[in-house]
């Protein structure tokens, strides 16, 4: 089992964006600033331990990852429309990315279901055990945070 | 011959990404038709004849590995090969899909030219196909 670390999760994050949805993003120490609205949404996992992923991205990276993964423009509303569909579908595939690498393939690992919030900024909480901010880029940030059990 | 499939998964935006991956990989395609979990699934399949279905793993009201093992379970289905694409699992949870029917596995995110191989494959077409 590999460590959880924020570099884990921001070569995760990143890989997954690149492969899914041709989104590169960069690393970012700097404060996010989210906007009025933002796509969320958390995915528990039970391995060896159990624990929650959670993603939350700006509006603009949203409709940006929904138009690429549909084959839609930006400017498409059905891009909009799918924005938090498609960032619940993201962590997904992030959960099983993380999952296999955290604990590996040879242990059990089960996914729950994607749970998508209504939310208007990230609810860091004091249970998160690493998290990764990127940024798109257009600038806009993602964060990916990880609470063990 | 075209192939008509069924895509299940209960993400509309993945079932959206699948159809264009069907479409962009190249293969005569017929009808696709979709469902958003394993019940709704086995509904489609006792309305129409398909000649492969991709699913999912996790699923509400019925997931992958039940679909699997109720088409295996089914003489009227049971010759129908399903894949399933899900996000990466462990080695284990492959081998339970395997041993109670599925014919394959793809990882998301998965290249169309991948879903071409493994379809040609399974279905025993030849390169020629498409």
């Amino acid at each position: 089992m590999v460590e959880a670390t924020p570099e884990l999760l921001t070569d995760i994050l990143g890989s997954v964006l690149q492969d899914s949805a041709f989104m590169f993003v960069e690393p970012s120490e700097e404060p996010a600033e989210w906007g009025e609205k933002v796509f969320a949404a958390t995915l528990a996992f039970e391995s060896v331990k159990g624990g929650t992923l959670r993603l939350t991205m700006a509006l603009p990276v949203g409709v940006e990852l929904a138009a690429n993964m549909l084959g839609t423009e930006i400017d498409d509303p059905e891009a909009e429309e799918n924005g938090r569909a498609a960032v619940s579908e993201i962590l997904n595939v992030i959960g099983g990315a993380f999952v296999t690498r955290y604990f590996g393939t040879k242990v059990p690992s089960q996914l729950g279901l994607p749970q998508a919030l209504m939310s208007s900024q990230p609810a860091s909480g004091p249970r998160t055990t690493c998290s990764a901010l990127v940024r798109s880029e257009t600038g806009d940030p993602v964060l990916l945070e990880l609470d063990m059990d | 011959m075209a192939l008509d499939m069924l895509v299940v998964d209960d993400s509309p935006v993945t079932r959206k990404m699948v159809r264009r991956a069907i479409g962009l990989c190249g293969l005569e395609i017929g009808q696709v038709f979709e469902a958003g979990d394993g019940a709704e699934a086995l509904s489609r399949l006792a309305e129409h004849r398909v000649d492969l279905v991709l699913a999912d793993i996790n699923m509400p009201v019925m997931n992958g590995m039940e679909l699997v093992e109720r088409m295996s379970a089914d003489p009227d289905l049971s010759k129908v090969p399903v894949i399933i694409v899900a996000t990466p699992i462990s080695e284990q949870r492959i081998e339970r899909l395997l041993d109670i029917g599925a014919r394959a596995y793809l990882a998301k995110p998965f290249r169309p030219e991948a879903l071409k191989d493994l379809v040609l494959e399974i279905l025993g077409k030849g390169e020629n196909h498409g």
